[in-house]
């Protein structure tokens, strides 16, 4: 089928976006941006200097107190308008993502759906700014209020798997709430944002009050240092998640800080086979495993086990790999070779410890497409809680298959893991679906959905190693991390 | 003749890029026809419904589509629901009624099939398709009557 267009074959060098101006950078430090699935170099982006993100840092915070007066319905009609140019360009960012990162269209133009579902919850920033009063609530006569205030400067250092959407689980609240915000996109999928920052600036958002700074550590650690911002959000890997709560903390500030995941589907005895492995599908595949939502373990309970693995061996053969762009595409390339590599080194390792390596994506090949970082669905049988497979994040389109006899065992098995972001059970049963939300450590749970994606106006959540701080993503928590409450006490003489 | 394009139904997105061909390929025939037999405006009438419909499906598209559920499509023959968008040679209403009528009723089956499909993906996009399939029937029932 004919490939959707692109839309545009080179982007060029990438420029910063600070006080409402478009600036190039002065280092001499710039990444080529590869198409993973062509190969084709499709951008420059400038590695900025800790001097740089300053004046970033500076212009937002001049512009903070006078985007701190607009009246919370002001600053809600901006995001209105945001949303309908989105909508107009909804597309085009789709498609940008397609050929930057390597999804499919259908994830692409589902990821942009998500994004502007931020912004549609921002836009409502009046009724979720609310604080609470109490008449006579200090004393007779004295009334006592909490006020939500902004703080300021936020920031955020965003992964490579979601370019549109993640920035926008963060930036809309923070504004919407009366702050002003720093962008520092991924340094290989910082395309989309560029993209949809041209956007924002069309919606007419005022200087200053969004800025996106490209590179590498040196504005993360500029960000976290520099003592005019008041607070970081990250999603990324566990070790870096670490890192940026550890470090920003230490430079007291707020932090949100997503980190990598394990995640395990359980299958029970009961759950419905075909719907079962369909939607399964979608969660080891989709995005070929690059999403900290993804399922890894496959965790077959009893006598199920077989059946469901001939079913999914089936059904995973027919996965269709290519170019995002080919609309009849299920499965793009991983991001780059260095993630290739990763995940084929993690297979050889399951391979090595006894896995038995059912079906074997390690040599796909993509005819017109032998630059690409592909790598087949992976089927890895035999797998048992001790080998490095069931326990490490692998990103990566690899379903380890396991055996367990009960429940317990499969909670037992999460349990140890030291990631908490998402579990799913598959099964008709209330009681056990019951049992298992009840119980399982894990912040995002699924009754027979393998993808446990929050929406827009609730919280992204994660456990233990999934995340660092207390209030998440989206949706309220968003709110309160992005103010702080004022108590006001009035009494009248 | 209109070209179109029929692509594998192995996405949500190849299903609704099928339904857009379908319907590209089904205005087109409509106009052709509607020129041959300019005395029958419901030709005419109905290459508009066509176009109007796959604006519709980019709408849904756009505004449905829910990347958390976007499961693999791996039951539907593309073969199946190809229409001949080449428009004969007709003399009358009725002559040309039965070109069209052809194609509604594949297009109705295209649309129960990707109805079924879509079920277990997103509730919104099954009463689409499920509208579009019987909207489909109601276009033959009235070709019928020429």
């Amino acid at each position: 089928m004919a490939l959707l267009t692109e839309v545009q074959k080179n982007y060029g060098k990438l420029k910063n976006y600070v006080n409402g101006e478009w600036i190039e950078s002065t280092t001499d430090k710039w990444l080529d941006i590869e198409n993973p699935t062509t190969g084709a170099i499709i951008g420059q982006v400038p590695m900025s200097t800790a001097d740089e993100t300053k004046a970033a840092i500076e212009a937002a915070n001049e512009a903070w107190w006078s985007w701190r007066e607009t009246p919370p319905i002001d600053r809600g009609r901006l995001f209105f308008k945001l949303k309908e140019l989105l909508e107009q360009h909804y597309e085009n960012i789709a498609r940008i993502m397609v050929q930057e990162q390597g999804k499919t269209i259908d994830e692409a133009r589902g990821e942009t759906r998500r994004a502007i579902e931020n912004v549609e919850v921002a836009a409502g920033i009046p009724s979720l700014l609310f604080g609470y009063s109490l008449e006579d609530g200090a004393a007779g006569g004295i009334d006592e209020d909490a006020i939500r205030s902004p703080l300021g400067v936020f920031g955020a250092v965003c992964p490579f798997n979601f370019p549109a959407m993640i920035p926008y689980w963060f930036w809309p609240y923070a504004v919407a709430t009366g702050n002003t915000y720093i962008i520092k996109p991924s340094s290989q999928v910082p395309i989309t944002q560029n993209y949809m920052t041209k956007i924002v600036e069309q919606a007419g958002f005022p200087p200053g009050v969004l800025n996106i700074v490209n590179g590498s550590h040196e504005v993360s650690d500029t960000l976290m240092e520099h003592p005019k911002v008041k607070g970081i959000s990250f999603v990324g890997s566990t070790p870096v998640a670490k890192y940026i709560y550890k470090h920003s903390a230490e430079n007291g500030k707020r932090v949100q800080a997503q980190g990598g995941a394990k995640n395990s589907l359980v299958v029970m005895p009961d759950a419905v086979l075909d719907r079962t492995v369909n939607n399964m599908l979608a969660s080891y595949y989709g995005c070929a495993g690059q999403r900290c939502l993804a399922g890894s373990n496959l965790v077959a309970v009893g006598n199920i086990a077989d059946p469901l693995l001939k079913k999914w061996i089936e059904s995973s053969k027919k996965i269709k790999m290519g170019y995002g762009l080919d609309e009849s595409v299920n499965m793009g390339p991983v991001v780059s070779a260095k993630a290739k590599k990763k995940v084929l080194d993690y297979i050889d390792g399951a391979e090595r410890e006894g896995g038995k390596i059912l079906l074997d994506g390690r040599k796909a090949k993509v005819p017109g497409y032998e630059k690409g970082h592909f790598i087949g669905p992976t089927v890895i049988d035999g797998v048992t809680p001790d080998m490095t497979i069931a326990k490490d994040e692998v990103f990566g389109p690899v379903v380890s298959f396991m055996r367990m006899e009960s429940m317990d065992d499969a909670i037992d098995f999460i349990h140890k893991s030291p990631f908490g972001n998402a579990a799913s059970i598959y099964t008709q049963s209330g009681k056990s679906a019951r049992d298992f939300r009840y119980r399982v450590q894990c912040g995002n749970i699924g009754i027979n959905v393998g993808i446990v994606a929050a929406m827009a106006y609730f919280p992204f959540a994660g456990y233990k190693d999934s995340f660092f701080g207390d209030l998440h993503g989206q949706g309220q928590d968003a709110i309160n991390f992005f103010t702080d409450r004022k108590v006001v006490i009035t009494r009248w003489f | 003749m209109v070209e179109c394009e029929f692509p594998e139904c192995t996405t949500f997105g190849s299903v609704v890029r099928f339904a857009l061909e379908l319907e590209k390929g089904a205005a087109g025939v409509y106009e052709e026809l509607a020129k041959a037999v300019p005395s029958a405006a419901l030709f005419k009438e109905l290459a508009a419904a066509h176009k109007k419909r796959g604006g519709m499906l980019e709408n849904m598209r756009q505004q449905k589509l829910n990347e958390m559920i976007l499961e693999p499509i791996q039951d539907m023959e593309r073969e199946k629901y190809i229409i001949d968008t080449k428009v004969p040679k007709v003399s009358d209403a009725k002559q040309a009624a039965k070109v069209v009528m052809k194609i509604e009723e594949t297009s109705s089956k295209f649309y129960t099939d990707a109805s079924k499909s879509a079920k277990s993906i997103m509730a919104e996009a099954y009463r689409f398709m499920d509208k579009m399939s019987k909207d489909n029937l109601a276009y033959k029932a009235k070709l019928e009557t020429l």
